[in-house]
């Protein structure tokens, strides 16, 4: 029995920023949303003004005045990348107790023009920390730094339970890699395109630059400049728009920890739950799903979430890759857009995970700007999974085609 | 030689640590209702939500849970790079995060999960005394 949400509410757009990835010319976060937003609504035909909800990373309040709207429902929830799956989830609640019939989720972050201009612009994640957090007290004195410094201890403890090596990681990011090579928006679509683009090997992620071991450069995602956007409304609106709605059929969240001292089991996140909540609602369970979307901001990430998604059994989730199952033509097509890995991360990911699934169930994956030919699918029904923080948060969603 | 890595900016409930540290004990705070001890340090026992803490003096022993080794740096760690990283299980329960001594970070294979360490404390400063774990040779 499908749960109360079912099918509540469903994706009826969703549009990036004009230019995204490596940008010449930096640009501020509040630009990326707004140009995202732009083109949503041109998309869809909604009219920015007919918004009622809106839906971001501490940003909802700044977003409203610029654009110059009075929402009825306001959600800034920032827990990392996967606090957008969590804004579609808060939406389609809203959305279901009548306070809302249009909401809008959006995503600016200028990663890699922040370099030149500041303002990276993530809410306020990761601003929690400081001399009032005693996580931070006990942690501070050890030389961790960015993210992989973190993520690499996760590695090194699947590789110990389970026997995994770095080769099999490095099949992920090859074949994501390959997903890349379809998609001329993706940042490392080819060499003309980024002088380290284009197809690469196995052996090329195991001998690039180390990170933090056993991480090399290649198992890491990039941090380039995103904006993007979804709309979500009700059945009743959606069936008066043009675009095609993909349904909302299930969604969840969870948390393991905020910092990783506090992770438990390394080789486990709190997407078990949260996906158990969405398929449940959904009424379906992982066998059903024909297309996965998975946050990569490392490869170990990517193959832990599949495991918790009962993708795979627990220790085979790089199978799916090494096996080319995720690969295009494969049965479980994986992060059709390049991933984090390859297509673009702006330090969250969650938005990008929600476009792809959008287009690639409402057919719009191979339009000339979004794909070659080879990139989309013929998958119904999608699981998108963003993980935040230091694998501490995660959003599941289960989506599936129109009728 | 001065210590020139960050030194932790003290809590106003974490006093009993860094006094301990001092004298070369390692503090934990444990709950009186449940009588498990928890690291990071709260105001409340995520156990069992008592409030009734108290400090006790660990044994300083631990075993390592994972590792990593930290080759992309910046800061003031930057000149030790590479350098292992790693959170230790300790004896008493819960788990801390260290820069792993005694063992070689070009070898990272070689360091074995599971491996038996030992607390060591470095002074940053007048006041400050920074707890470091230590692989015991076996």
């Amino acid at each position: 029995m499908p749960g109360q949400l079912y099918k509540s509410a469903a994706i009826v757009g969703a549009a990036e920023a004009n230019e995204i990835g490596f940008l010449a010319e930096p640009k501020t976060s509040l630009e990326l949303h707004i140009e995202a937003i732009k083109n949503l609504s041109n998309q869809t035909g909604v009219p920015i003004s007919k918004i009622e909800g809106v839906f971001s990373t501490g940003w909802s309040s700044e977003l409203c005045e610029h654009l110059g709207i009075k929402p009825k429902y306001i959600d800034t929830t920032a827990v990392g990348g996967c606090s957008f799956e969590m804004h579609v989830h808060h939406a389609m609640a809203a959305i279901h107790s009548g306070i809302i019939d249009i909401a809008l989720v959006t995503h600016g972050e200028n990663g890699f023009s922040a370099r030149k201009i500041g303002g990276r612009g993530t809410g306020n994640y990761g601003r929690g920390a400081g001399v009032a957090s005693p996580a931070a007290e006990m942690s501070m004195a050890y030389g961790l730094g960015s993210a992989p410094s973190n993520y690499a201890h996760a590695m090194v403890r699947h590789m110990h339970r389970y026997g995994t090596t770095t080769e099999d990681y490095a099949h992920i990011a090859k074949v994501t890699r390959d997903w890349a090579t379809l998609n001329p928006r993706a940042a490392m679509y080819s060499k003309e395109k980024h002088p380290f683009g284009g197809p690469i090997s196995v052996a090329q992620v195991e001998d690039s630059r180390l990170i933090a071991w056993p991480l090399t450069i290649l198992h890491c995602c990039m941090v380039a400049d995103h904006g993007g956007a979804v709309l979500i409304a009700s059945p009743k609106v959606a069936a008066g728009l043009n675009t095609k709605p993909v349904w909302l059929a299930g969604a969840g969240e969870s948390m393991g920890h905020a910092n990783m001292l506090e992770m438990e089991d390394f080789t486990a996140t709190s997407a078990s739950r949260s996906a158990e909540a969405a398929y449940t609602m959904a009424g379906m369970g992982p066998g059903e799903m024909e297309l996965a979307m998975i946050y990569d901001s490392f490869t170990i990430t990517a193959a832990i979430t599949a495991e918790m998604l009962g993708l795979a059994a627990p220790g085979e989730g790089h199978t799916l890759w090494k096996d080319g199952h995720a690969a295009p033509g494969g049965r479980l097509p994986i992060n059709t857009n390049g991933g984090g890995l390859s297509f673009n991360h702006s330090g969250m990911y969650g938005m990008p995970l929600l476009i792809e699934a959008y287009r690639q169930l409402s057919g719009t994956a191979e339009d000339g700007v979004h794909g070659d030919v080879g990139k989309q699918t013929s998958a119904r029904t999608c699981i998108v999974n963003g993980t935040g923080g230091a694998l501490s948060t995660t959003g599941t969603l289960v989506l599936v085609a129109d009728d | 030689m001065t210590y020139n890595k960050p030194i932790p900016t003290r809590g106003t409930h974490t006093v009993p640590f860094w006094e301990g540290a001092k004298e070369g004990k390692l503090m934990l705070p444990r709950c009186q209702d449940c009588n498990r001890v928890h690291w990071y340090p709260r105001f409340i026992c995520p156990h069992c939500h008592s409030t009734n803490l108290e400090w006790v003096e660990a044994s300083g022993e631990g075993k390592i849970h994972t590792y990593a080794v930290q080759h992309l740096v910046f800061g003031p760690w930057e000149p030790e790079a590479p350098y292992v990283t790693a959170y230790i299980d300790l004896n008493e329960g819960d788990r801390m995060l260290t820069v792993l001594r005694g063992v070689d970070p070009q070898k990272p294979e070689e360091i074995k999960i599971g491996a038996r360490v030992k607390v060591e404390f470095e002074q940053a400063n007048e006041d400050t005394y920074i707890p470091f774990w230590r692989v015991i040779e076996e």
